[in-house]
C-alpha cells in the first residue's frame, strides 16, 4: 500500500479522536451546570444589571436552556468560529490568546525534540554497543536518576544554576526588560508584549533586522528548551538502548557479522535502523510529557507560550484559557501522533507493503 | 591433502545463571577439500554451536575453555581459550567481551569472505529494513569493493566494436571462460567476463536476446572524477583515504559500488533459481517466501566465493516441498562451486542425500563420521545405529525412538555420554571416554565395542 | 483447581527460589528496595504514632496555634541545612512564619504522598484493567467504543487535563487524586485489553469454551489470571510514575494557598517563592525526595524485570 493511503487512513481515524475530544471538553464545561461556561465570556468585575443582561444574552446565544445535546451544537458553532470566550488574564478573546503564544511553545517544543533526538541517538547507540563499559555505566545512572526527577525540578535546577546563581544565561521571560524600550512600534506591541509577524520574538527581530533585541531573545530560549530536552533525553536514550540490546540479539545482525560487515557498521547501520524504529513509536507515548513538560518549565522561566498561560490561568481562575488549553494542546498533540504515525511508515518498509 | 578446517578436541561452556552448559566435549573433526560433510545429531546436542565456534560468532557467555579450530594454519579460537585457560571458573562475560571484540575484528577477513554460514532460520536472517539487494552486495562490497569497481569500469570501457569481437569470441568457443578471461585481459577490461558469461549462460532467454543483452554491456557513463576513483579501487581494493573521509564524495563513490553490487546479485540470484531477480533485489524480506529468503541467504553465503560454507540447518524451518528444491539447490551449487560444505541438521534423510560424509554428534562429541553409504548401510555406533532405524521409511518397516532424553548439559554422564541409553553399555563405558576406532577404510567410532578390533 | 504433585510443587518452589535469586543478584533493585522500605516505613510510623519521630500534627503544614506559640517566627527567614535541622527550614509565603523545619514535613509529606500513590494507581488500575478485560474480551463494537473513548483520552497531554478535571470538580487533594485516576484508568483499559486479546487467542480458552464454561466464568477464572501478574508488575511501576506527576500539579499550584497539605509537590510550591531569593533547598529537598522514592521504585521495577523476563532471567 502506498504511504499516501496510509495517511489518508489514519486523517479518516482522526476524526472521531477529534469529535471526542470536543465531547470531552463541553462535558468538562457544562457537568457542573452552565456557571462555569458562562463564566469563560462574563467579566468577572461585571455587575448587577449589566450582569444579569449578558447572561440573558448568552443564554439565548447559546440555548442554554434547550437540551445538552443542542447547547452542544451551538458551542461547536462557536468553537468552529474561534469564539472560546475571553481571558481575564490577558483581557482579550481566548482565541486570540493562543495566537499570540502558541508559536513561542512550538518553537521550544520543536528545538528540544530536535537536541534531544541529536543526543539521544549517538550515546543511546554507543551505550548499547558497549554493553557495560564504563561509558554505559555512567550513561545507565545519568539517565535513570533524570527519569526519576519529576520535570520541574529538572527544570528548577537548571533555573537555578545556570539562570540565577552562576547567572550565565537568562532565565526569565522572552527578552532582557532592559531591551524592551528599544523595540520599534511598528512590528511589536509594547501594551502587549507580542511581536509581529511570527509572534517569536527571536525570529521576528531577525526577520526585522534588530540582531540585538534577536540574539537576546535566543539565549533566552536556550534554558528552556536545555531543561525540556533533559527531561525527554532520559526516556529516549533508555527506550534506545534497550531497544538496540535486543536488536543486536536478531538473527539479521548475526548474519551481518557473518558476512564479515565492521562491527562499527554492524551497530551503525545495520542496528540501528532497526532500534530506531520501536523507539520512533515510544516517542509518541512520550509526547504527551513533552507538552506536559513545556507547561511546567514555561512557568518556571516565564517564557511566554501557551504552557506559560494556561498555568497562569489556571492559578487565576480564567477558565475559558484552561478549557481551550485542553482543546488546542488536544489538537496539537493529535496531530504531532499522525505525524510520528506517518513517520514511522516511511521508515519502515513493512508497513508500506501490507 | 591437508584439511580445509580441523576441530581439535574443541570444549565450549554456556555460563548461564542456572549453571554452566558443557554444550561441546571434545570435538574432533576434519573437513576434506572440497567434500560435503554432513553432521547430523538431535537438537540440543551441540552442533550449532560447533557451527557458530568456528565462525566465532557464540554469544559472550560462552566460554572455550580447550580446544582448537584450524583454518589456513591459524588457530581462530586461540584468544578466547587464552582467556578462559586463565581465569578458570572466574570466567566474566564482560570481560570475555572485549576479547571477542578483538576476534571479531581478525574473524573480519574471514567470515563472509572464506568461510561462510547459513543460518537455521531463513524467516529472521534478512534485515527487514534493508532491500534484498543491498544485503547481497554489501557483502561484495565489505569485502571485494576492487571487483565491483572492475565491473564498472570494464563496462564503461568497453566499445561495441569490442562487444561484436566478444560475441564471436563466445560463438568460437563455445563460451568458454578461460578464453573469455584472456579476451578481457588482453583489452585491459578485466571483469567483463563473468557479467558477460552470466548473459550466456542464462537458459530461459533466448540467443537473440542474450546478444542484445550483452552488446548493451558497454557503454556505461561514468563522470571523469567518478572514474578517476573508482580506478583506485580497482587497483588497491578500497577507496583512497582522502575521499574516504569526505562526505559527500565518499557517498557517491559508495553509491556507485554499492548498484554494481546489486547488479551483481541479480546474477547470483538467477544462478541460484531465482526468477525476475531484477525485481527482487529492489523487494524486502517480508515480501519473499521462506524458500525464496533461504536462497537469498545462500546467495549471500557463496557471492565471494569462499573456500567453506556452513549450512546450518537449512531444510528445517521450510516446508516440505521447499526442502525438496533447497536440496536441489545445495546439489547444483555443490557441482558449480568449489568450496567445501559442513551441512549441519537433525535430518538424516537430508543429508544422506547431499553428503559424502557424515558425522554423528552426540551430546557434544562426534561418535561416528564414514562415507555416507557406510553410515547408512553399516552403522557401527549403538546411537547411530538407533538413529537410523528411527528413520520412517516407504517399506514400512517398525520406526523405533531412542528410550531415554538428551543428558542435562550442566552435568553430562562420566565416560561415554550415552551409556545411559546404551543397550550394549558395560563397565568401561560409564568411567572411560571412549576414543576414536578406525573401522574399514574410513570410518571412526568412538565406542568400546570396538576395542581391539 | 487440579492437585499439584509433588514434583510440580518443587519445581514451582526451586522457580521461586531462582526468582528471589535473581532479584537479590541485582544490587541495585535490593538498593532500592531498602530505599522504598524506608519511605514506607517513615508511612507507616507516622501513620501510628507520629510522636516517635517528633512530629506533632501529621497533616498540617503549619501546626494549629503554630503562630501564636511562636511569634519570633514570623517573618523568619528560612535557614540553611544545618545540624539542628538536617533539612533546613522554611518559611510559608514570603513574610509568613518561619522556622518550619524541613525534615519534618518532609517525613510527614512522605506519608501522604505514598498514600495517594498507591491510591491512585490501585484504583486506576483497578477500573481499568476490569474495563480493558471485559472490552477485549467482548469484542466487536463494544471494544471499538472503548477504543476511542480511550483514544480521547490520550489525545490531551496529562498534566493539562489534569489541570481542567482539577478546575472543573474543585482543587483539593482528593480531587487531585481523583482527576488523576480518570487520567490513569485508559491505561490499564488498554493495557488490560491488549493482554486480554492475547489471552483469547489462546488455546486453552478454547477447550474451555468447548466443555461449555460460561463466559462471564472464562473471564474470571482463566483470562484474569493471566492478566493480573503483567498488571501487577505494571502498578509497581506506576506507584513510582504517579508521584511524579501530581507532584509536579502541586507544585504549580494546584492545591489553593489556603489549604495547604504536607505533600512533597506542595512544599516545593511553598519554596518556589523563596527559592530565587537564594533559599534553593527549599525546592531541591522535596524535588530530591520525590526523586530517591521514584528512583528507588524504578531500581525495583528493573530487578522485577529481571526476575520476569525469562532471557534475563538465565
Amino acid at each position: 500500500m502506498k504511504l499516501w493511503i496510509y495517511v489518508v487512513r489514519r486523517l479518516i481515524l482522526l476524526v472521531p479522536t477529534i469529535i471526542g475530544l470536543t465531547f470531552l471538553v463541553f462535558a468538562l464545561e457544562h457537568v457542573g451546570g452552565t456557571s462555569l461556561f458562562l463564566a469563560q465570556y462574563i467579566n468577572p468585575h461585571l455587575t448587577g444589571t449589566a450582569r444579569q443582561k449578558l447572561v440573558e444574552e448568552l443564554t439565548a446565544k447559546f440555548h442554554l436552556n434547550d437540551p445538552v445535546y443542542i447547547q452542544y451544537f451551538y458551542w461547536l458553532a462557536a468553537i468552529f468560529q474561534g469564539d472560546m470566550g475571553t481571558s481575564t488574564t490577558i483581557g482579550q478573546p481566548v482565541a486570540t490568546g493562543f495566537v499570540w503564544f502558541m508559536p513561542n511553545t512550538i518553537m521550544l517544543t520543536i528545538v528540544a525534540s530536535f537536541l534531544t533526538w541529536v543526543i539521544s541517538i549517538p550515546i543511546g547507540v554507543y551505550s548499547a554497543a558497549r554493553r557495560d563499559s564504563i561509558l554505559d555505566q555512567s550513561v545507565r545512572i545519568v539517565t535513570f536518576t533524570l527519569y526519576s526527577m519529576p520535570v520541574f525540578l529538572i527544570g528548577f535546577a537548571i533555573f537555578l544554576t545556570l539562570g540565577t546563581t552562576w547567572r550565565l544565561l537568562p532565565d526569565q521571560g522572552n527578552v532582557d526588560p532592559i531591551l524592551l524600550p528599544t523595540i520599534p512600534d511598528a512590528w511589536f506591541d509594547h501594551t502587549t508584549a507580542v511581536s509581529y509577524p511570527t509572534h517569536i520574538l527571536a525570529i521576528d527581530a531577525f526577520l526585522h533586522g534588530d540582531w540585538t533585541v534577536a540574539w537576546n531573545a535566543l539565549l533566552h530560549v536556550i534554558l528552556p528548551a536545555l531543561a525540556l530536552t533533559l527531561a525527554l533525553l532520559a526516556g529516549i536514550i533508555r527506550i534506545l538502548r534497550a531497544s538496540m540490546l535486543e536488536v543486536l540479539e536478531q538473527d539479521y545482525v548475526r548474519l551481518a557479522r557473518a558476512k564479515g560487515v565492521p562491527e562499527r557498521l554492524v551497530h551503525n547501520f545495520h542496528a540501528k535502523k532497526n532500534a530506531l524504529l520501536p523507539t520512533v513509536t515510544s516517542y509518541g507515548y512520550l509526547v504527551s510529557s513533552l507538552f506536559g513538560g513545556a507547561v511546567v518549565i514555561e512557568y518556571i522561566f516565564t517564557f511566554k507560550g501557551i504552557g506559560w498561560w494556561t498555568t497562569v490561568a489556571f492559578l487565576n481562575g480564567d477558565v475559558g484559557v484552561v478549557m481551550g488549553s485542553t482543546f488546542v494542546f488536544g489538537l496539537i498533540l493529535v496531530a504531532t501522533t499522525l505525524i510520528l504515525d506517518v513517520l514511522y511508515a516511511f521508515l519502515d518498509p513493512r508497513i508500506r507493503y501490507e | 591433502m591437508s584439511d580445509a578446517l580441523a576441530i581439535r578436541d574443541l570444549h565450549v561452556q554456556f555460563h548461564t545463571r542456572r549453571g554452566v552448559y558443557k554444550a561441546l566435549n571434545g570435538v574432533d573433526l576434519g573437513l576434506r577439500r572440497g567434500e560435503v560433510l554432513g553432521i547430523a545429531g538431535e537438537s540440543g546436542c551441540g552442533k550449532t554451536t560447533m557451527g557458530l565456534a568456528v565462525m566465532s560468532l557464540l554469544p559472550r557467555n560462552a566460554s572455550i575453555p580447550r580446544g582448537q579450530v584450524i583454518f589456513d594454519n591459524k588457530d581462530l579460537v586461540n584468544l578466547p581459550r587464552e582467556y578462559a585457560e586463565r581465569v578458570g571458573d572466574r570466567f566474566k562475560p564482560k570481560e570475555h567481551e572485549r576479547i571477542l571484540r578483538r576476534v571479531g575484528k581478525a574473524m573480519a577477513r574471514i567470515r563472509g569472505r572464506r568461510i561462510s554460514m547459513v543460518f537455521q532460520e531463513p524467516m529472521t536472517s534478512l534485515n527487514p529494513v534493508l532491500s534484498i539487494g543491498f544485503q547481497v552486495a554489501e557483502t561484495v562490497y565489505v569485502h571485494d569493493p576492487a571487483l565491483l569497481a572492475r565491473r564498472v569500469l570494464a563496462r564503461s570501457k568497453a566499445t561495441p566494436q569490442i562487444m561484436r569481437e566478444v560475441l564471436t569470441l563466445l560463438g568460437a568457443t563455445q563460451g568458454d571462460e578461460a578464453a573469455l578471461g584472456r579476451f578481457a585481459a588482453d583489452h585491459d577490461l578485466v571483469g567483463l567476463e563473468e557479467q558477460v558469461l552470466f548473459v550466456w549462460r542464462r537458459e530461459d532467454v533466448h540467443i537473440s536476446r542474450k546478444e542484445k543483452a550483452i552488446r548493451s554491456l558497454a557503454g556505461q557513463s561514468m563522470k571523469p572524477w567518478e572514474r578517476n576513483i573508482i580506478e583506485t579501487v580497482a587497483k588497491t581494493g578500497s577507496i583512497p583515504p582522502q575521499f574516504a573521509r569526505v562526505p559527500v564524495l565518499s557517498k557517491l563513490v559508495r553509491r556507485i559500488l554499492v548498484r554494481e553490487g546489486s547488479r551483481k546479485a541479480r546474477e547470483l540470484l538467477t544462478s541460484l533459481g531465482i526468477h525476475h531477480a531484477e525485481r527482487v533485489v529492489k523487494m524486502f524480506p517480508h515480501e519473499l517466501s521462506g524458500g525464496m529468503r533461504q536462497r537469498v541467504v545462500i546467495a549471500i553465503a557463496l557471492a565471494n566465493n569462499p573456500e567453506i560454507v556452513i549450512m546450518d540447518e537449512p531444510t528445517s524451518a521450510v516446508d516440505v516441498t521447499v526442502q525438496a528444491q533447497i536440496l536441489e539447490l545445495v546439489k547444483q551449487i555443490r557441482t558449480s562451486v568449489s568450496a567445501s560444505f559442513i551441512v549441519i541438521s537433525h535430518d538424516l534423510a537430508v543429508l544422506a542425500e547431499v553428503s559424502d560424509r557424515i558425522a554423528i554428534m552426540y551430546a557434544g562429541r562426534i561418535v561416528e563420521v564414514a562415507p555416507t553409504a557406510e553410515i547408512l548401510h553399516h552403522p557401527l555406533h549403538p546411537y547411530t545405529q538407533m538413529l537410523i532405524s528411527a528413520i520412517p521409511t516407504l517399506e514400512g518397516k517398525s520406526v523405533e525412538g531412542i528410550k531415554g532424553e538428551v543428558p542435562d548439559m550442566r552435568a553430562p554422564p562420566a565416560g561415554c555420554a550415552f551409556h545411559p541409553r546404551c543397550p550394549f553399555a558395560f563397565e568401561k563405558c560409564n568411567s572411560v571416554v571412549p576414543i576414536d576406532f578406525r573401522q574399514g577404510d574410513d570410518q571412526l567410532v568412538a565406542c568400546w565395542l570396538y576395542e581391539g578390533k | 483447581m487440579a492437585t499439584v504433585t509433588v514434583t510440580e510443587r518443587n519445581v514451582r518452589f526451586d522457580e521461586l527460589k531462582l526468582s528471589a535469586r535473581v532479584f537479590f543478584a541485582n544490587k541495585t533493585a535490593v538498593a532500592g528496595l531498602m530505599i522504598f522500605l524506608l519511605f514506607i516505613g517513615d508511612a507507616l510510623v507516622i501513620q501510628i504514632a507520629p510522636g516517635v519521630l517528633g512530629v506533632q500534627y501529621p497533616n498540617d503544614v503549619v501546626p494549629p496555634q503554630f503562630t501564636q506559640t511562636n511569634p519570633e517566627c514570623v517573618g523568619t527567614a528560612p535557614e540553611p541545612p544545618s545540624i539542628g535541622h538536617l533539612f533546613g527550614t522554611i518559611q510559608y509565603g514570603l513574610s509568613g512564619i518561619g522556622c518550619l523545619d524541613l525534615l519534618q514535613l518532609v517525613m510527614k509529606a512522605i506519608r501522604i504522598d505514598i498514600a495517594i500513590s498507591f491510591f491512585i494507581v490501585f484504583v486506576g488500575a483497578a477500573i481499568g484493567t476490569l474495563i480493558g478485560v471485559v472490552s477485549g474480551y467482548a469484542g466487536k463494537w463494544l471494544d471499538e467504543a472503548m477504543m476511542r473513548i480511550t483514544d480521547v483520552f490520550f489525545s490531551v497531554p496529562f498534566l493539562i487535563l489534569a489541570l481542567a478535571v482539577g478546575f472543573v470538580i474543585g482543587r483539593t487533594l482528593l480531587n487531585m487524586a481523583l482527576a488523576l485516576i480518570i487520567i490513569w484508568w485508559p491505561l490499564y483499559a488498554r493495557y488490560g485489553r491488549s493482554l486480554t486479546l492475547t489471552t483469547k487467542e489462546a488455546t486453552f480458552i478454547e477447550s474451555a469454551r468447548a466443555s461449555g464454561s460460561g463466559r462471564l466464568k472464562i473471564m474470571f477464572r482463566h483470562i484474569l489470571p493471566n492478566v493480573l501478574p503483567p498488571v501487577l508488575v505494571q502498578i509497581s511501576l506506576d506507584v513510582g510514575t504517579v508521584i511524579l506527576i501530581f507532584s509536579t500539579l502541586a507544585f504549580i499550584g494546584f492545591l489553593p494557598s489556603n489549604a495547604l497539605v504536607p505533600e512533597l509537590g506542595v512544599i516545593a510550591n511553598i519554596g518556589l517563592d523563596l527559592a530565587p531569593l537564594g533559599y534553593w533547598w527549599t525546592v531541591i529537598v522535596p524535588g530530591a525526595v520525590i526523586t530517591l522514592f521514584a528512583l528507588a521504585v524504578n531500581l525495583m521495577g528493573d530487578g522485577l524485570r529481571d526476575v520476569i523476563d525469562p532471557r534475563r532471567r538465565s
